[in-house]
């Protein structure tokens, strides 16, 4: 049996390892994506004073702290049964808007782009940003890099800094805004729905009125069929800041719709002993393995879940892009994991228009922010939208407001079992007779690149001590050693 | 030169996670820079936890840039490194978390017109040994280390000046 490895996996933030197991006629017999490193976010906050809560998860990760500080703050508000004032809910909303500008344009251009722009078989020397702006053009990369910086500014001044903001309180937020910080929004987000629209453009030419990439998006090589799961308002359209948790069967048909506080009634998580990452799954369907289909609790929470489990987006243009994807795919929901590219554009576009319409709200620079807590505190639950997937915030205080215990289902982790599933399923559709050339390697790498897994945030459970369990196993599956660290 | 800045502007930047231990201790370098450096206008200083291209944008428009990060130690805990840009030339088309790495963000940039890629950046590193164990002290051969550092910059710093 022959083994290939690819270790590390590229593009991604943390570490993982993909392990494909060849038969003896060179075929997939088996596929694993292993997450070797964990963190300890869970175990380390107890005994923090709950309102600390913020600033420290958002240090999980370099990459989405945002979504990490206002699903913790929205925690908060649960925790000292607190309701924010509407001006702060909408501060926090354009906060996170901004945030999924930047992130949304970081992974289209920088992350997925390449393969597309690049294609999936170019010299590794090409298929990167550098290549991308070869083949696009200064002009265009010069304004990739304005609005991504431009949203990060939006977040500085709501959020004090680009990275790692520090406004969400109990509440509310820290402080409002000005009259001229919000025409220099205003003036942001005109442009950001301008580059937003001119993004989509660049999809349909590059990716949609290339043949053989809507062959490859819609193969089956990239089609995971599970349930998926979003936040939807209440005329369930994509949210990404509030609403309720929505979660649709393979076929699209509603299985739950239950507030985020509810979320173990419905989340499991199952442990697998070769991985760090549980895998959650829907409680009342059961884990069934990694498998999809129905009767199989496995779930996606990812930008394509996310229009499959509503019924459209909020804002105008969104709206024609989110009719304009189905109508083209032909089905909903679609289960095509390429296509998720093509949902974080509809999202980027939703995410600008939503900016715009925040910014010029009469109330936006209401200088009534923060309702103080009164009351004891105890125990909340906060859910927002991560641009790769719904992240839940738990915690359980004693009266003083010192953290008891934290429970947190990241983004990445909803989607880890569909990730591995993935995986499998390309590597079982590229490899064939033991050839494994880079190409062929970089198509099955983009079937969890979709995803944007973000190993980091997803690695944060640790029951003290980092355990060490390495497995050597012969031609037969029989382990020949067995090497524990406590 | 920085408008508005009627000097040579230099940049100090502490990288790592404030609460990860000696993983932070770029970050307490700067402080000890900062420390003995409150008023000189000539020098700024940040304290970041992120890399690649948030990185490169935060140091765009400073003549002198001087990152201090800690480093996986393949030997001595403690040892100090210097590093150019060129040493990373091989990354530029390698792994990026989320993002594009360093390397390749700057060169990015350079191929801008006018996005003010510093003059010079020297990156110095510290050696420690990568634990799980969240504090926001340092440990001693490391902190030893931090004040080191902290010297040798300073008189890098005072080497541009003159």
């Amino acid at each position: 049996m022959k083994t290939v490895t690819i270790n590390p996996v590229t593009r991604l933030e943390g570490h993982g390892k993909i392990s494909i197991f060849l038969n003896d006629e060179g075929n997939v017999e088996n596929a694993y994506f292993q997450v070797p490193e964990l963190r300890g976010f869970e175990k380390f906050c107890e005994g923090r004073p709950v309102e600390e809560m913020p600033d420290i998860t958002s240090r999980i990760c370099g990459v989405c702290p945002e979504a990490h500080h206002i699903a913790s703050t929205k925690a908060l508000d649960q925790v000292f049964h607190v309701e924010p004032p509407p001006a702060a809910k909408k501060l926090r909303e354009l906060l996170y808007s901004a945030f999924f500008i930047a992130d949304h344009i970081t992974h289209f251009y920088i992350l997925a782009g390449p393969d597309f722009v690049m294609g999936p078989s170019a010299p590794k020397a090409e298929r990167n940003i550098l290549g991308v702006i070869g083949k696009v053009g200064l002009e265009v990369g010069s304004s990739v890099i304005k609005h991504r910086s431009d949203a990060l500014d939006v977040i500085a001044m709501i959020g004090g800094k680009r990275i790692h903001p520090s406004c969400g309180v109990p509440g509310g937020v820290s402080k409002p805004i000005t009259e001229d910080e919000r025409a220099r929004i205003e003036s942001i987000a005109k442009s950001e729905v301008e580059f937003a629209k001119f993004t989509m453009k660049l999809f349909d030419d590059i990716v949609l009125k290339n043949k053989d990439y809507v062959n490859l998006i819609t193969s089956d090589n990239y089609a995971t069929e599970t349930y998926c799961m979003g936040t939807v308002d209440e005329q369930s359209r994509v949210n990404f800041y509030d609403g309720k948790i929505r979660v649709v069967d393979p076929e699209g048909h509603e299985f739950a719709k239950f507030p985020a506080a509810d979320y173990q009634q419905y989340i499991s998580e199952h442990v697998e002993p070769w991985t760090y990452l549980k895998f959650p799954y829907l409680k009342k369907i059961g884990w069934k393995g990694l498998v999809g289909g129905k009767d199989s609790g496995v779930y996606k929470a990812t930008p394509l879940a996310r229009l499959n489990v509503s019924e459209g987006m909020a804002t105008p243009t969104a709206q024609a892009e989110y009719k304009r994807l189905y109508e083209t795919l032909g089905q909903k929901p679609v289960h095509s994991t390429l296509a998720t590219h093509w949902a974080r554009l509809v999202e980027l576009v939703y995410a600008s228009e939503r900016l715009l319409q925040l910014s010029q709200d009469p109330d936006i620079t209401n200088p009534n922010v923060r309702n103080i807590p009164t009351q004891t505190p105890d125990e909340g639950v906060g859910a927002v939208e991560a641009p790769r997937g719904t992240l839940f915030h738990h915690y359980k205080t004693d009266a003083k407001g010192m953290v008891k215990n934290v429970n947190l289902i990241v983004a990445t982790t909803n989607n880890h079992a569909a990730i591995s599933m993935s995986i499998k399923q390309a590597a079982e559709g590229f490899i064939k007779k033991g050839e494994v050339s880079d190409g062929i390697l970089n198509m099955v790498e983009m079937a969890f690149r979709a995803y944007d897994p973000c190993y980091a945030c997803a690695t944060h459970t640790l029951p003290g001590q980092m355990p060490l369990d390495i497995k050597i196993y012969n031609r037969n599956r029989a382990i020949l050693h067995n090497i524990r660290r406590p | 030169m920085k408008p508005g800045l009627s000097h040579t502007t230099i940049l100090l930047v502490g990288l790592g996670n404030p609460i990860m231990g000696d993983d932070a201790v770029g970050i307490h370098v700067v402080r000890l820079l900062k420390d003995r450096n409150r008023v000189r206008a000539d020098l700024e200083f940040k304290e970041l936890s992120l890399g690649g291209l948030g990185l490169v944008e935060e140091i765009l428009g400073y003549e002198h840039v001087f990152i201090i990060d800690s480093v996986a130690s393949t030997g001595t805990v403690g040892k100090i490194c210097e590093f150019s840009p060129e040493h990373f030339k091989g990354t530029e088309y390698a792994s990026s978390p989320h993002s594009t790495n360093f390397a390749t963000a700057l060169e990015l940039f350079k191929k801008f017109e006018n996005s003010s890629v510093p003059h010079t950046i020297r990156i110095f590193t510290i050696d420690i040994t990568p634990e799980f164990t969240f504090r926001e002290a340092l440990s001693p051969p490391v902190q030893r280390a931090a004040f080191e550092l902290a010297e040798l910059v300073e008189n890098e710093i005072e080497q541009i000046r003159n």
